[in-house]
């Protein structure tokens, strides 16, 4: 079995002219917990369904510990749980009637462990799934999957209507999976979460993955956020090499700055400055940076650079 | 589709214009026109097939009046199929013969549709979104009804256009009132069983159950109906089921419009009841109280076929009975009617669709043909079924486990052979056991065989069904249906005698041999089971190679 957890090589996929996953080249680590981000229509759920197999590539393969995707779909399935953001289950079935059709469908199931999963997510299984709220949908299914304790979890939105409480349930779940060396693919809209779980993040945009890095890499590679509170006349920085003025709201400036900061102290030390704040990017930031170019309003550009 | 495109389609819609307040009513009445034009069609087809098919055969008014003399005042047929008062005339006996199973579409298409409209839209949540706009429960119930409306309207003008333009041959000559008023007879159950199924997909607690408790209702008043018709003294009765009343409507024969009025009065109550209750009870809920929690019954649970056999269960057991009960029907008016059209011109139809001989066997043989198309009606839906897995994303839990698309559409294919299996012989069984308790001297082996011979046609329609869902799996039920409709027209309207035996050979149901007032072809059957594995394993391997379809 491959050292690998996932090997995309130039995995693409297109549906008549419109390529939803363009050239993917992807590793994930044995044991790794790797965010996956990007807006709606990037290529995220498509990715998750050529790893499964459910769709064929154009181009390029997949591999999920060094077993075809797409040739071998059955024996990589042996080895992952997935949890779509959209939980599709049966509705004449209750939810223990779900869980117990799911362990039987996957071989294999930790019985004490998908009680006190239950337990958890405080969730009422002698309940028929039409009569469940959409969060407790989401339940069953993550209950499903995590159950099985799999070698790899494939999560495509997997907290989608799930409540704070639920979340932080989720998140406590996914640690001790990652404690036991499982391997975890988690695609989200939520930046919290997945800067709060993921080892490494990767960020794909119109098919393609623009960005791939841990968040300490990612965040040297951004800009930095500054906030400068002026006591007299604002100096005008976005003269200043690398600065891009974001903000400007009275006395107080607010700006990125690309690469070395050493021009932008040199103006600011003529100037009378009475408050200097800089902080790293957030995830969210970073994604939006990588973003704003596509926004048509300009909002994003705005605020990212 | 490019953003420019979208705009000008924003800006120039090519059909409905959907006001905020009428959306719902637009949106219902476009879905429905479709259909409605598609089975006027339909129906109009039926009316034309059978008066030509009358003229062509009883040429003479001897000969009519010999039809009239043997089926006019016969029991068993009456039970089954209504009254036939006026066989010696083209209309009268149009009338007869396409009346009670146009009625049947009618409600089934009606009930069917409302349910769809009202309680599917509901259990899939789109219902909630258009009650998020202006508008209120009550009123997008009623304005689904109102679209439901526009969908008859388009049922009944092309009925009564092809049935005007069907009279407007001089050995036909039915008047154009009296074709609207014909038209306005066979979409009557359809109007009465829309208000039946808009009232159940209020008690009910999802689409399933709304449709089986308009089902349950539509075969009760078929089963008092029949027993009215039966001349066993009680034709009072017929009052009491809708399909009495439109059957007292008496098209083309003798009519009487007072018959209407219970129509209406019925329609427009139940249709009201049906509006209040939506009204009233919250969205997603259900009238009728429904169990939320259930103790976990996990029996069939442990596999994927297991599963299958689990979901279908329902909708089988209800085929099932369905089978039995029409072969035990047919089993035991075989005896009555083969003795009334033996020697009489009625044999001429019957050796028309093919079946061969006299007395029980030759009425027998065309009752196998209508059992021949509900099982075929089995297998289609055991394929729709499968598709809607597909469709609503829950085959995606079952294709992520370690279980090859292969081994899951074997299995699925597993379940609908069987169910259909078991429905053939159900047939041959309970036809015995009808004929046995008349005897009627058909023997066991030869109704059993009789049963078997269902299965091939319906195995050409499946494997066909496969191969779409291999290919274009959006497709499927549309093509699944649309051969087994096609087959069931060809064989409708293939009794003119006038049509190619290339257009005749597309029908399954003309390969089938009429067993058991025939043996059964069993090369012919060979040869359709052939085509149907060969068409499955195409399908099969065409699923394996293509990506899954949401819808």
């Amino acid at each position: 079995m491959g050292s690998m957890a996932i090997r995309t090589d130039s995995l693409t996929k297109r549906y008549g002219g419109v390529t939803a996953l363009d050239g993917l080249d992807l590793e994930v680590e044995r044991g790794e917990v790797v965010g996956y981000l990007g807006p709606n229509g990037a290529g995220k759920t498509t990715t998750i369904r050529l790893l499964l197999g459910l769709i064929q590539p154009t181009e390029g393969r997949a591999e999920i510990f060094g077993v075809d995707c797409h040739r071998q779909p059955v024996e990589v399935h042996r080895h992952l749980s997935y949890v779509s953001g959209e939980s599709n289950l049966w509705p004449s079935l209750t939810g223990a009637e779900t869980l117990y059709l799911l362990g039987r469908l996957h071989g294999e199931v930790d019985e004490n462990y998908q009680q006190e999963l239950i337990d958890r997510f405080d969730l009422d299984p002698s309940k028929k799934v039409r009569a469940y709220s959409r969060g407790n949908r989401q339940k069953i299914v993550l209950i499903g999957a995590l159950m099985a304790r799999p070698e790899l979890l494939l999560l495509d939105e997997p907290t989608s209507g799930l409540d704070p409480l639920m979340e932080r349930a989720f998140r406590l779940c996914i640690r001790e999976a990652r404690d036991r060396g499982q391997t975890i693919f988690l695609s989200s809209h939520i930046m919290s979460e997945v800067e709060a779980l993921c080892d490494r993040v990767g960020i794909v945009r119109d098919g393609k993955l623009i960005e791939m890095g841990t968040l300490t890499q990612m965040r040297h590679l951004s800009a930095l956020a500054v906030e400068a509170t002026f006591d007299g006349v604002i100096p005008n920085l976005s003269n200043v090499p690398g600065v891009t003025v974001t903000e400007a709201d009275g006395q107080v400036v607010r700006c990125q700055v690309q690469g070395s900061v050493e021009p932008l102290l040199r103006v600011l030390a003529t100037a009378g400055v009475t408050r200097l704040v800089s902080r790293e990017p957030s995830l969210e930031e970073m994604f939006l940076a990588h973003y704003g170019a596509g926004d048509p309003s300009g909002e994003l550009d705005h605020v990212a650079h | 589709m490019s953003r420019t495109n979208l705009a000008h389609r924003l800006q120039h819609p090519t059909h409905f214009t959907y006001s905020s307040r009428t959306v719902v009513f637009a949106l219902t009445a476009r879905k429905m026109l479709r259909s409605g034009v598609l089975w006027g069609c339909i129906f109009g087809i039926s009316v034309y097939s059978s008066a030509i098919s009358y003229t062509s055969i009883y040429k003479t008014q001897a000969e009519r009046a010999a039809l009239a003399a043997a089926y006019g005042l016969n029991e068993a047929t009456s039970a089954l199929f209504g009254p036939a008062p006026g066989l010696q005339t083209v209309a009268g006996f149009t009338a007869f013969k396409v009346s009670m199973t146009l009625m049947i579409i009618g409600a089934l298409w009606g009930l069917l549709s409302i349910t769809r409209l009202l309680r599917g839209e509901e259990d899939s949540g789109r219902w909630e979104l258009l009650l998020s706009g202006q508008t209120t429960r009550k009123v997008a119930t009623a304005q689904v009804l109102g679209g439901l409306a526009v969908g008859v309207i388009a049922l009944w003008a092309l009925t009564a256009v092809i049935t005007i333009l069907t009279g407007l041959d001089s050995k036909v000559d039915i008047g154009a009132t009296s074709a609207l008023y014909f038209a306005l007879a066979m979409v009557a159950t359809a109007v009465m069983f829309v208000a039946v199924g808009a009232l159940t997909s209020q008690l009910g607690g999802t689409r399933r159950q709304a449709a089986s408790y308009a089902a349950i209702f539509l075969g009760l008043c078929y089963a008092v109906r029949m027993i009215a018709d039966a001349g066993v003294g009680v034709h009072g009765l017929i009052w009491l089921s809708p399909l009495g009343w439109v059957e007292e409507l008496r098209p083309l024969t003798d009519p009487n419009p007072l018959a209407l009025l219970p129509i209406i009065g019925f329609t427009v109550v139940v249709a009201s009841v049906a509006v209040s209750l939506a009204g009233r009870r919250d969205v997603a809920d259900s009238t009728l109280p429904h169990r939320v929690k259930a103790n976990g019954r996990f029996f069939l649970l442990s596999s994927s076929i297991g599963l299958a056999f689990r979901m279908v269960r329902p909708a089988v057991v209800g085929w099932w009975v369905a089978m039995a009960v029409s072969g035990l029907l047919y089993g035991l008016v075989a005896k009555s009617a083969g003795s009334t059209i033996s020697g009489s011109s009625i044999s001429n139809v019957l050796s028309k669709l093919g079946a061969r001989g006299a007395g029980a066997e030759a009425v027998l043989g065309v009752c196998f043909l209508v059992m021949a198309m509900l099982v075929t009606f089995i297998g289609a839906g055991q394929l729709s079924a499968a598709r809607g897995e597909e469709a609503d994303g829950r085959l995606d839990n079952v294709l992520v486990s370690p279980k090859s698309r292969t081994s899951w559409l074997g299995e699925r294919l597993t379940v609908a052979v069987s169910v259909l299996m078991v429905g053939a012989f159900e047939a041959g069984i309970f036809a015995w056991l009808g004929t046995a308790s008349q005897n009627a001297g058909v023997g066991f082996a030869k109704l059993l065989e009789s049963g078997v011979n269902l299965i091939p046609p319906t195995l050409v329609i499946l494997g066909v069904g496969v191969l779409t869902f291999g290919i274009r799996p959006r497709m499927t039920s549309i093509v699944t249906y649309a051969l087994l409709g096609w087959s069931l027209l060809v064989v409708i309207v293939g009794d003119i005698g006038a049509m190619s035996h290339w257009i005749l050979d597309t029908s399954v149901f003309h390969q089938m041999a009429l067993a058991p007032s025939v043996s059964p072809n069993w090369e012919a059957n060979g040869v359709m089971v052939g085509v149907g594995i060969a068409c499955a394993i195409c399908g099969g391997v065409a699923f394996k190679l293509r990506d899954l379809q949401h819808e």
